[in-house]
């Protein structure tokens, strides 16, 4: 009987199992072409330009690698790249920073699902502005006569206004915090809502201490959750020009702005080689961000 | 406390008690979740808690667990008050209904968890290793400590928790549901298993459940909690074939409850008198007849005309293995239903649509109040 059974399945699942077994495949073939059409073939592209010739305003397909050497030989370059990366890894610390006890307590302390998910929205409110308008409200807020130094002093807490506050590194670094913060806290948030709450409790009758349990139960379930947050921040980041152009004054020039800059003035093929150079660091920090955990397992 | 007295009678000749409840309660806003508990709990004994979902059996135990605060009363253990006490100082174990395990840790590591990190230390020293590994072989997990919790069976899973409990120790185990997750081939035997446990160790296993057969077959003393009150506090076989109230023969699943009243000479219900061997108690309004202890007369009228008997109508039957349920319609349009049980007697069919008489002998039906009131 059985074996009659099996025996049919298996005729019947084999007939038309070639054609089947494609039919899923339909489902992401526009989202490849889509993906091969205007990422792959562009990247690829942008390679390619990084070896061309480059004279002050033609472009020729003459393979070549002065504009490799040009850009590790000059230091505004390799000034850049270094600011970009410190940037880079101040904004992660502080949105890890922030966003991390933000991320607790919604994800673990707000046991009501509404409420979570009402304060997540509130962390998105800084998105119902347009980037130019948020990224400008700082000036008010961060200038010599702006509203922090207005408080400060009206408080006689400083003589002086601050003038470290806008059009520095630091103020590039506040706007930045603020705008991705919530990249981080939304995953945080999300796994550590995924913990079992009786997990906590076991861990508590079992004697452990918050700071324990934190250490040893919390924040290992929650580190996906990091990971995730933290490739989102570092990606946005490292691509990031603009708010380092208006809140720095263009001081502060990140590999994105040298970009901008080599675009505007028709120097193709050095904006290749930052773009490429940029593109390799993001996979490499993705590529090293994922190694600290198996998202397999989250799946 | 009638419960109380009850348990304390019951348990006299057991040795002193382990956990006792005195007058415990707790509400949620307007809804009370224990009305007033108290009971004993006995010492070196496996103790079932049963009662339906929503009958604060989960409340209870958390609140002896210390999970939860209480609005009254107090909870001793072994003499010593726990009012105020933090859980993980109480000498409680607590398992989860859903085990709870930690879900990035290895089955060695999630033993180890307690002994590990409790009093905020983090100690690794190899008193700690031979413990966890004592109690992972006494559960039967030896070989599969460095497994992930993820990468074994359900079964398996239960264990890890009663071991992550038992390492610490503790003088009472409180288990929720513990084998609620289980499949039904499991359950049978880790029930074994878990009595097995507890026997070696000599300590109070209280283990919460919402099936009757579960608590009937694991429990030296069964615990039946509704609705916030405890029922009644028994021994298995006499929860069993003497329920205290209508609510509790209900619970158990195997009894016809025919409304009533007490009338000279008998059982008034279903339009005729009754007759009952047992004087109830004065407000009893419930027939009780064990489905088992009925048996099914052809309607011949002229059979044994002594003895209690109630036309009725058969309606239709469910084959379950070692047993038959059949349903008949009595004049009322009550339901009454009737095992057979294959092994005693022989699988009969019955005519749906005929009727028969069902025929009991007055010994085994009770009369029952509707909710027995703590002073009777």
């Amino acid at each position: 009987m059985t074996a009659i059974g099996d025996a049919q399945a298996a005729a019947s699942a084999t007939a038309p199992a070639g054609k089947r077994a494609l039919t899923p495949y339909w489902l992401i073939a526009p989202g490849v072409v889509w993906m091969v059409f205007f990422l792959v073939l562009p990247i690829l592209m942008m390679v390619y330009v990084s070896f061309w010739t480059q004279t002050t305003f033609r472009i020729e397909p003459i393979l070549t690698t002065k504009s490799w050497q040009t850009f590790f030989a000059s230091d505004t370059y390799i000034g850049a790249l270094w600011t970009t990366i410190r940037i880079w890894l101040v904004v992660l610390a502080a949105t890890f920073l922030i966003g991390y006890p933000t991320a607790l307590f919604v994800g673990l302390f707000v046991r009501n699902k509404t409420v979570a998910t009402a304060l997540l929205v509130l962390c998105v409110i800084p998105f119902w502005t347009s980037f130019l308008i948020r990224v400008l409200a700082w000036r008010p807020m961060l200038g010599k006569e702006g509203a922090i130094n207005d408080l400060l002093m009206g408080l006689h807490l400083t003589a002086q206004p601050i003038d470290a506050l806008l059009f520095t590194e630091l103020s590039v670094v506040i706007g930045m915090t603020q705008i991705y913060c919530v990249f981080m806290v939304g995953p945080i948030a999300f796994m550590l809502g995924r913990i079992d709450p009786n997990i906590i409790e076991a861990a508590q009758d079992l004697g452990a201490s918050f700071w324990r349990i934190f250490r040893t139960i919390i924040f290992p379930l929650s580190l996906p959750g990091v990971v995730v947050g933290a490739i989102f921040v570092s990606v946005m980041v490292l691509g990031e020009f603009a708010t380092a152009a208006a809140l720095s004054g263009r001081k502060v020039n990140l590999l994105g702005n040298i970009i901008v800059t080599q675009v505007g003035s028709l120097k193709w093929a050095f904006a290749a080689v930052a773009g490429v150079v940029l593109t390799l660091i993001m996979g490499l920090v993705v590529a090293g961000l994922l190694r600290l955990v198996d998202l397999r397992r989250e799946l | 406390m009638s419960s109380a007295s009850q348990a304390d009678r019951v348990d006299a000749a057991a040795s002193g008690a382990a956990l006792r409840l005195d007058h415990v309660t707790k509400s949620y806003g307007a809804k009370t979740a224990l009305d007033d508990v108290s009971l004993s709990v006995p010492d070196d004994a496996y103790v079932t808690l049963l009662g339906a979902s929503g009958a604060g059996k989960t409340v209870l135990l958390r609140t002896i667990a210390g999970f939860e605060s209480l609005d009254r009363g107090a909870i001793v253990l072994k003499g010593k008050s726990l009012d105020g006490v933090a859980a993980h100082r109480r000498g409680i174990g607590f398992v989860f209904q859903n085990f709870a395990l930690f879900p990035h840790l290895n089955v060695f590591e999630n033993v180890a968890f307690g002994p590990r990190n409790a009093d905020g230390r983090g100690r690794h020293d190899r008193t700690i290793e031979t413990k966890v590994q004592t109690i992972i072989d006494l559960v039967g997990l030896g070989g599969l400590e460095t497994r992930d919790v993820s990468a074994i069976s359900g079964g398996q899973r239960q264990r890890v928790a009663l071991a992550r409990t038992l390492v610490s120790e503790p003088q009472l185990v409180l288990l929720d549901e513990p084998l609620g997750a289980l499949d039904a081939n499991l359950r049978t035997r880790m029930c074994g298993e878990l009595r097995r446990i507890r026997e070696r160790l000599g300590i109070t296993f209280l283990h919460v459940t919402g099936s009757e057969t579960e608590a009937l077959a694991m429990g030296d003393r069964v615990i039946v909690l509704d609705e916030g009150h405890i029922a009644q506090v028994d021994r298995p076989d006499r929860v069993y074939a003497r329920p205290r109230d209508a609510r509790v023969a209900r619970f158990l699943n195997c009894y016809n409850l025919i409304d009533g009243r007490l009338a000279r000479g008998g059982f008034e219900a279903e339009g005729r008198l009754l007759p009952c061997a047992q004087v109830g108690p004065a407000d009893a309004e419930v027939y009780a007849l064990r489905q088992d202890l009925i048996t099914v007369s052809a309607g011949a009228p002229g059979g044994s005309p002594e003895g209690p008997r109630l036309p009725a109508t058969f309606m239709a039957s469910e084959y379950s293995g070692p047993a038959v349920t059949s349903f008949f319609r009595l004049e009322s349009g009550r339901i009454v239903t009737v095992e057979d049980h294959l092994g005693h007697r022989e699988p009969r069919t019955y005519d749906q649509g005929s009727s028969y008489d069902l025929v009991w002998n007055v010994e085994d039906a009770l009369i029952l109040p509707r909710r027995a009131s703590d002073g009777a």
